[in-house]
Formats: C-alpha cells, structure tokens, sequence
C-alpha cells in the first residue's frame, strides 16, 4: 500500500514537470544524449606524415608517397570509408578515413575521470583517515592535538577553497598535476570525516576488548591491529559507505580544475549543443548510478559479513 | 611452599585512581609461589580486582614494586607485553573477541605473540577446547554461546598461550546459576592438575575446598590470610569474622 501511494506521489511529480516543461519554449533532443555517451561516427584514421594519396586497385587500402625527399610510399588499410580521393595531397594529422566501431563520448570519458579521481581519493582518504582517527585516540598529546587540529581546520573550511588552495597554491609549489591536486584535495578532506567515524568506531569497542589482548600479551598495536581495528571497521561500515558516497558527489567540485570529469564534461557538452536539460538530468543519473552501485555493494557485503556472525 | 619457584610478588603497593584521588590499594604485599591456588575474598570495593589487575600490571601502581618471575616490572627496558605472556588473565565479562570464532580466539596471541607454527597452536587449542568440553563449539562465535560456555572458551583462551600462573577476575560473578557449576568444575581440574593460581572470587564453598592459601581484602588492604580450612572454620580476625557471618 505505501509503496502504491510512494509511486503515485512520484509520478504525480513527474508529470507536473513534464507539463511545466511544455509550457516553456525548448525542444527536448533526447534522442542526441546516446551520443554524448557513446559515439558511433567510428575513429579517425590520420595521415602519419605529407604526402600524395594514391588508391590501390581493391579500394580497401591506399598508399602514401612522401611529398618531400622522397623515403618509401607506405601503405596505409583497414578502413571502413575513405575520405579522400585518388590523387589528393595530405598534410600529416588530416583524416585519410575512419574505422568503424564505437568510442567512448564526452559524458562516458567525464565518468571514467570521475571515477577514477573517485577511486584514487578513497584510498588515499582510506589510509589517510586511519592515521588521523588513530592519532585521536592515541595515549600521545602530541599526536592527539596535531590529529584534532587537522579534524578542525579541514572540516571548518569549504571544499572548494580547499581545492583552489591545493589547486593554485600547493599545487603550484610542489608542480603537481591537475589531477594529483584533485585526488590531495578529496583525499584530505574526506579523511577527515573519516578519522572522526573511525574514533567514534574505536571508542565504542567496549575497552575489556583492549584489556583482554593486553592481557594475552600483545602490544598496544597488535591489539589495536587485530582486535579492536576489525570491530571498529565492521560497526562503521555504514557510516564509511555514506562518506564514500559523499565523495563520489564531491569529486564534481575539482571541474573547476582543468579537469574534464563527468560535471566538467557535461558543461561542454551543454556548451556545445544547447540542451542543457537533457544533458543535466543525464549527469545526474550517471552519478546516481555510481553511488547506487557502490552502496549496493557495501550492502551486498555487509550480509556477506553478517552471516559470519 | 617456601622453596617452590617464585611466580609474582608485589611488595609495598599503592595504588590512588588518579581522577578520584580515591586508594584503592594500601600498602599491600602479596607473593604467589608455583603450586599455590590462592583466594582472594572481601566485601565489593575493597581493592581486590585491582590488586589482581596489578598482578599483570594491567592497572600500573603507584608506589611499590610488582615482581614477575623475577623481573621487575619497573625496570627500564622491562618487556611487559614479553612478562604478560607468562600471565594468563580471565575477567568476569569473559572478554572474548566477538568478530573471531572460538578457535580464532584461542590461536590469536599464540601465533600474533609467540609466533608459534599455526599446525601446533591448531593442535594445542582443540585439545584444550576437548578439557574444557567444548570441542564442538571450535567454529562458533562467541554470540552463539551461553555466558557458561563462553568463560570456559576465556579460560581456554588464556591457557592456550601456555602462563605459567592463572589469574580469574570473579569468573563467575557474571553468569546465571545454572552456570556457574561448569565453569567452577574446569577451574577445580585446572587447580587438581597443578597450575598455579590467584582467584577473586565470592564463592566461599569453592574457594574452601579448592584453594592452598585465602586472602581476605578490606578497605584496599590485606586484613589476614590463612590455610583455608582454618580461615573458613575457625577465623582468628575480627573483622574476616563478621564478614563471613555477613556472606553465609
């Protein structure tokens, strides 16, 4: 019954918009948003240097004779179209013809950046955290203060002057890429919300846990690495799997770097075709298709884990 | 007695919780000789738990030397994780890691600590899973088993790293009474098979029949001890009188 009422409520919205929408004056061209994903044009083939074109008999293939200084005619195959005539002179880089097949489009390259500027950060945020929610429990004053400083500053500032600080600043210091200074900019910020659960994580192992290890002689290590660590990782799981998500959403913020990601991509695209709406609700559906995918993981390993129990 | 190996002595020990100001241990002394099963008895808050968490230096003092098989726990460069293996504890909560099966349990610090070969650490632990009549629960996880079962699991847990001397932190002040039985009956085998150990306990009619030496604690420290027929019989204290008359 309340899923029934859900979905009516859903579709309700739906269409409402729907009719906003023709009320406005666009032309909605779903039918191009494939293309951003995926491009069938095939890919160019390009002229390895000048020369003069010259087709052989079968039409499949066709031979290059260098323009300058002679050197040996190559012979060049593997098309599906030739785009030049017998006897044309080409400039090395122009398009001698294409092959056919797929490649990816911008939207498909923007998510593969998204994801990878997604994945290197969650490692890094990963370890990063460990250090830092370790040093918060740590029996060290030094390590304690160092650690909650870091918790403070970085969750007191925005993300995005975090990132032009990393981006324009530390970045320039240390000559990082684009890239490097967008996977430090996520890694270091997430890694504080990360430190933080961790603590919460460690500090909820009742502390008969630690003392039984101590007990059996292990040092403050093995017992932090393997008895209260594990407990502490399994409680947190949910909570570290919405820090993930988090970060997925807020690897659309390094766009403003010179770097293509799937919000970045989706902004030339809008650019280039004036289908703003299309190309938005697009983007956003790929995102939610990488974080619905990733909690359905955790959650798929959370039952693996739970049956162990 | 007297010529039997020194286990652990404490000598002189204070001890003052640092938030509360409050002693919880007074001047104590106490030495624990292999072969000896010693009871420590004493109304609640009277410093006894803590004077056995000072046995493996679990609970540091603040004054007065801890001994442990002849090392001084104070000495610089002293290996406490090292003089620890030596010392097996078992807590009233039991303790035992709940993310680890039952044989997990037992093996852990065994192979983590020692670094003994997985093969004889397996062997020993199903062994002492068979003494403790638990050989079936090896698989198990500590959730899945009765409060009886899973102190028998700590106490098997404990031994498994082979101490030389067994400390039990009121091992079965936590259990329901049907259990308790069990868990006393692996601990009366454990004392009839010679190992060395010091009890906090309530229960009187065990510790009478079981124990070489009782302890009585009051008020953070060690009012009397005695063989302990003649302390459960006939006590010569006071104040040990009146609280035997108060626990029955």
């Amino acid at each position: 019954m309340g899923h029934l009422a859900a979905a009516i409520v859903v579709l309700a919205v739906g269409l409402s918009l729907y009719y906003a929408s023709r009320q406005i004056d666009y032309e909605w061209r779903w039918e191009r948003v494939p293309h951003y994903l995926v491009e069938t044009g095939g890919t160019e083939i390009p002229a390895p240097f000048d020369g003069t074109v010259k087709f052989a008999p079968d039409g499949q293939s066709l031979t290059l004779t260098p323009l300058l200084g002679g050197g040996e005619p190559v012979t060049v195959a593997g098309f599906d179209r030739i785009e030049v005539s017998d006897g044309d002179i080409v400039f090395a880089g122009n398009t001698l013809g294409r092959e056919h097949g797929w490649s990816a489009g911008p939207l498909a390259i923007g998510l593969w950046m998204t994801l990878k500027i997604s994945l290197a950060s969650l490692v890094f945020a990963l370890i990063l955290g460990l250090v830092v929610g370790l040093g918060r429990v740590s029996r060290r004053v030094v390590s304690r203060d160092l650690a909650a400083l870091y918790v403070e500053v970085i969750r007191g500032t925005p993300l995005l002057v975090q990132i032009f600080i990393f981006y324009f600043f530390i970045g320039t210091v240390l000559s990082l890429s684009a890239f490097a200074a967008g996977v430090a900019a996520l890694s270091v910020f997430t890694a504080a919300y990360i430190a933080e659960i961790v603590r919460g994580g460690i500090e909820a192992v009742p502390r008969g846990q630690t003392e039984a290890a101590r007990s059996l002689g292990m040092s403050a290590f093995q017992a932090m690495r393997h008895v209260v660590l594990p407990q502490a990782l399994r409680s947190t799981s949910p909570a570290l799997a919405g820090q993930f998500i988090n970060l997925i959403k807020d690897s659309s913020l390094v766009s403003i770097m010179a770097l293509t990601d799937l919000t970045k991509a989706g902004r030339e695209v809008v650019s280039s075709t004036f289908s703003p709406f299309e190309v938005w609700f697009c983007v956003a559906l790929l995102y939610l298709a990488l974080t619905g995918t990733l909690s359905f993981a955790v959650r798929r390993l959370e039952r693996r884990l739970d049956r162990h129990d | 007695m007297t010529d039997a190996r020194l286990l652990i002595e404490v000598r002189h020990v204070d001890k003052c919780f640092a938030g509360t100001g409050t002693q919880a241990l007074k001047d104590v002394s106490l030495s624990i000789h292999a072969g000896e099963v010693i009871c420590i008895v004493g109304p609640s808050g009277c410093g006894k738990s803590t004077l056995l968490r000072t046995l493996n230096v679990l609970e540091p003092v603040s004054a007065g030397e801890v001994w442990i098989e002849g090392v001084s726990v104070h000495a610089r460069g002293a290996r406490l994780d090292r003089l620890r293996t030596k010392v097996g504890m078992v807590f009233q909560q039991f303790n035992l890691f709940p993310h680890l099966d039952v044989l997990e349990n037992l093996m852990l610090a065994p192979v983590k600590v020692l670094r003994q070969p997985v093969a004889t650490v397996r062997a020993r632990a199903l062994a002492l899973l068979e003494q403790v009549g638990l050989a079936d629960k090896a698989r198990s996880r500590p959730g899945q088993l009765s409060g009886g079962q899973q102190q028998r699991v700590a106490i098997a847990r404990a031994l498994c790293m082979q101490p030389d001397v067994m400390l039990f932190d009121e091992p079965t002040s936590a259990l329901d009474p049907e259990m308790v039985g069990e868990v006393l009956d692996v601990m009366r085998d454990l004392a009839l098979k010679g190992m060395t150990m010091c009890i906090v306990t309530h229960e009187m009619v065990f510790a009478r029949a079981v124990g070489t030496r009782a302890v009585f604690m009051e008020a953070g420290s060690i009012v009397w001890q005695d063989a302990p027929e003649r302390f459960f019989s006939n006590p010569e204290n006071a104040r040990l009188r009146a609280f035997l008359g108060q626990a029955g």
